[in-house]
């Protein structure tokens, strides 16, 4: 491997000296995702266009330099994890929004765009682009479509997946391909932007995205519904989706969670119950409270407790308010807390929650769930201590064991997180061998040298073990 | 033997989710734009170089571990509610322990703003200090003569008294904005209240906090403590928001377990109020009269001891007929003085100003009111090449209406 001091001095020569970090002190900050865990880079380059991303991959690519893209850092898979004696790109710089086009409801942005700078500004143009990862305060666009983020608004607007019309990439060799565009309709080559989409850094540097947009719903309506018994509330979940209500958001909250939300906010919720659903509906106003009434039927039908609409934004503003504290309240629980992302069916989420149940007695951890019911996106949160070895290892087992019953109910491993490093022992499960294989085999296309995020999706150390 | 101590932070340390939430509202990111200096960083460097001692305490940690304003923003998002600012504290509190102390700031702190009473040979020391260009960055002119010496003792109101209220007397408006001490004092007595000002009150001791220098802000705490334990008095009205969130908060943290001082420190936490949240939850009792001006507001940084802080002087300027209150986009945003940061790094601090200045500049105001002295003179610098828009603490606009 290339001595760091000559590594330094070579990625000053390619990018201003002020934007190339060679100090410990500056590569902790760079060390780590959400997940944890810690591995100092060798180096921080934070580009400011496609040509420099272009010859700091040319230059690693020749002498088989790990290259690790970072957005924000808040990855909760690891997939921004840096590899031992890797070049991390941090791209947070390139973050122009380079057009709005409210012609064909289209817009293209530099990769570092914060997620929810871009809403707001589309946003105050009567716009609307609907992915809501809950770090978007944070999280940038273009690690949204490496790894297909996505929130609460899933459940009718889908994931960043589903708005990406185009993308520009760097390859390791420095080649930059464009790909994609305005059209509605594209039947044209291999789509080239949905390779790049979900691909986790490991084919090459996502700098430019292209996504399509909404018009703002003009009325929105939030609803909170108590249920007496967890099952029923899962039940009313499907039913809700099945008898033609289409909800915005539909998360569930467990008891233990809304306790929780209420010592910081107090909501004036039945303390007596097991499963809250927080629903929201927006669209067209006759639409919308045809749809209120609809959830509300349903829910009486599965023995609801109480079930009341938001009169007020100001009220509705608060309920979400309430949900967004609970992060933080679980938080509070425990040293660490794991939060898992298997997605079920829709219709196996009673099924899932009740495995979770037993999956936790079953390890002897605290396992809280709540998630985007909605779309069977759930996120159990695992109460984790990381200096307890001995409980991490119950923890790891019951986090595999999470995986494998989700995709026993012919769901996935992740829904809107990425597999990252937590996951990627379990990727085989769900593709078998041959499907890895495929995998790496398109790797090995883009990233013959496999310098491009290694250790991720699936594991291995990089080089040419990982490809 | 002194209390924050980077070991009695390791749990909360620990504590943190590592989501890096703290990169949207960091003021000093968004100028520098690397994570080290980002909270999440500055955690995980203390955590390497001073507790689990995996990398040398450099220079390089020296300098991202004072790069920090103290503004509080990265906690005001945190999602595990960590106590970013007491972990910075504790660890400037480690570097002032292993590299002691530039003699111009300890000086500052245990002899001038501790020593009020030789206030006119601090004075003198300071002006001689500016002199020689010992001050890193731009130090601000001192008022002479200080507020202590224009008003002390108890000034009552000529009808009957609501109540009575101690005035703390920050820094900031003793030496430098001694108009807003007068401002403070004639409102409060105009709408009924008794105002004691003590005399030989220290600073608060959260500048030398935030430089390390724990003894010097231990020895502040317990010389107000004293003195304002001992008054017959309703509430002790402060005018900034930085005295208010040491006298209600930190100054108990600061002392010792079973020191003497802790029932009289949190007898006056419990008293404290912000000086326009006390008036405005209390209701004026004297109708202010009208005064056309354009008013835009600047948010102190140190705004979270106190709920009803923020809307406080908005309520209040809503009150005098004629005023209009123009919001900018961002009124909490930091103007970049960070108590002495735009002393000690002026470049940083310049650059954080240029965004704020642009803000206020698109209201089209003729007044910035904020209740910091340090963010009032950081902001008129800033301001006087471009029109000269006043910047005054909002009781100074209800004192013109009476």
């Amino acid at each position: 491997m290339l001595p760091i001091s000559g590594l330094l001095k070579d990625l000053r020569s390619l990018v201003d000296r002020g934007r190339v970090l060679g100090d410990v002190e500056d590569l902790l900050a760079y060390a780590n995702d959400a997940t944890h865990r810690q591995v100092i880079p060798a180096a921080v380059v934070i580009p400011e266009s496609p040509a420099e991303v272009a010859a700091v991959l040319r230059y690693a690519n020749e002498h088989r330099v790990p290259v690790v893209p970072r957005g924000a850092g808040s990855s909760l898979a690891g997939g921004a994890t840096p590899s031992p004696g890797s070049i991390v790109l941090d791209l947070k710089r390139m973050n122009r929004i380079i057009e709005v086009d409210r012609k064909n409801l289209t817009a293209i942005v530099e990769c570092g765009v914060v997620t929810q700078k871009f809403q707001e500004t589309v946003e105050s143009m009567g716009l609307f682009y609907p992915p809501d990862p809950q770090s978007m305060s944070v999280c940038t666009m273009g690690a949204n479509v490496a790894t297909r983020a996505g929130g609460p608004r899933g459940v009718k607007y889908g994931t960043t997946k589903d708005y990406v019309l185009g993308v520009e990439a760097v390859l390791p060799d420095g080649s930059v391909i464009n790909y994609g565009g305005k059209s509605v309709k594209m039947s044209s080559g291999y789509d080239l932007a949905r390779m790049f989409t979900g691909s986790e850094g490991t084919l090459g540097v996502i700098t430019r995205v292209m996504v399509k947009l909404l018009t703002l719903p003009p009325c929105r309506r939030t609803m909170v519904a108590a249920f007496p018994e967890l099952d029923p509330a899962a039940e009313a979940v499907s039913a809700i989706i099945a008898e033609g209500a289409n909800p915005s958001c539909l998360e569930m909250l467990s008891q233990s969670s809304v306790m929780l939300i209420e010592n910081y906010i107090p909501l004036g919720l039945p303390r007596d119950v097991e499963a809250f659903l927080l629903i929201e509906v927006d669209g067209h106003p006759a639409k919308v409270e045809e749809d209120c009434e609809l959830i509300t039927g349903v829910c009486r039908r599965h023995g609801v407790k109480e079930v009341r609409t938001a009169r007020t934004e100001a009220e509705a503003e608060r309920i979400w308010l309430a949900r967004r504290a609970l992060f933080p309240a679980v938080a509070h629980m425990a040293p660490n807390v794991l939060i898992e992302d298997a997605t079920v069916p829709r219709s196996q989420v009673p099924a899932m929650v009740r495995a979770i149940g037993l999956i936790a007695q079953r390890n002897q951890v605290t396992i809280g769930v709540s998630g985007h019911v909605g779309d069977g996106n759930l996120h159990p949160g695992i109460m984790a201590d990381k200096r307890n070895p001995e409980l991490m290892e119950r923890v790891d087992r019951a986090m595999a064991e999470i995986a494998r019953e989700a995709l026993r109910l012919s769901g996935t491993l992740s829904g809107e997180h990425g597999i990252g490093t937590i996951k990627a022992p379990f990727l085989e499960w769900e593709f078998g061998p041959e499907g890895v294989a495929l995998m790496r085999r398109i790797k090995k296309a883009f990233d013959p040298n496999g310098i491009m995020n290694p250790g991720k999706i699936w594991p291995g150390s990089g080089g040419d073990a990982g490809v | 033997m002194l209390v924050y101590k980077i070991e009695d932070y390791v749990k909360e340390i620990n504590r943190c989710l590592q989501c890096n939430f703290c990169l949207a509202t960091c003021p000093v990111y968004k100028e520098d734009m690397v994570e080290s200096s980002v909270a999440r960083g500055r955690i995980n460097l203390i955590n390497a170089a001073m507790v689990e001692k995996t990398i040398p305490l450099s220079d390089r940690t020296r300098e991202l571990i004072n790069r920090c304003l103290l503004c509080t923003s990265c906690m005001q998002g945190c999602p595990s509610g960590i106590p970013v600012d007491d972990i910075i504290i504790a660890a400037r509190h480690e570097l002032f322990n292993k590299f002691g102390f530039g003699y111009v700031e300890k000086f500052v702190f245990r002899q001038v703003l501790n020593r009020r009473s030789v206030g006119t040979l601090a004075t003198r020391a300071v002006s001689l200090l500016k002199k020689f260009n010992l001050f890193p960055g731009p130090v601000p002119p001192l008022a002479s003569p200080p507020f202590e010496q224009r008003i002390s003792g108890t000034v009552s109101p000529s009808g009957a008294v609501r109540a009575r209220v101690a005035y703390f007397t920050g820094c900031g408006t003793n030496f430098l904005y001694p108009d807003t001490g007068e401002a403070v004092v004639k409102v409060l007595v105009e709408n009924g209240f008794e105002v004691v000002i003590p005399p030989d009150q220290n600073c608060c001791g959260i500048p030398a906090l935030a430089h390390g220098d724990q003894q010097a802000a231990l020895e502040a705490i317990r010389g107000n403590a004293e003195i304002f334990a001992s008054l017959d008095v309703d509430a002790v009205v402060t005018d900034c928001t930085s005295c208010g969130y040491m006298l209600k908060v930190k100054a108990a943290k600061v002392l010792p377990p079973g020191d003497p001082c802790r029932s009289q420190v949190s007898a006056v936490a419990g008293k404290v109020f912000e000086v326009t949240e006390y008036l405005a939850g209390l209701g004026l009792d004297k109708t202010p009269r009208p005064q056309s001006t354009r008013i835009t507001y600047h948010v102190p940084c140190h705004r979270a001891w106190s709920r009803g802080l923020p809307e406080a002087p908005r309520n209040l300027v809503a009150l005098v007929p004629g005023t209009e209150l123009v919001e900018m986009r961002d009124p909490q945003g930091c103007c970049g003085a960070g108590g002495a940061t735009f002393i000690t790094h002026p470049g940083l601090s310049e650059r954080i100003r240029s965004r704020k200045l642009d803000d206020i500049l698109d209201t089209g105001a003729e007044i910035v009111m904020t209740q910091c002295p340090a963010c009032r003179y950081y902001l008129t610098e800033g301001l006087k090449e471009k029109g000269g828009i006043r910047v005054v603490h909002p009781v100074s606009i209800l004192a013109g209406s009476y």
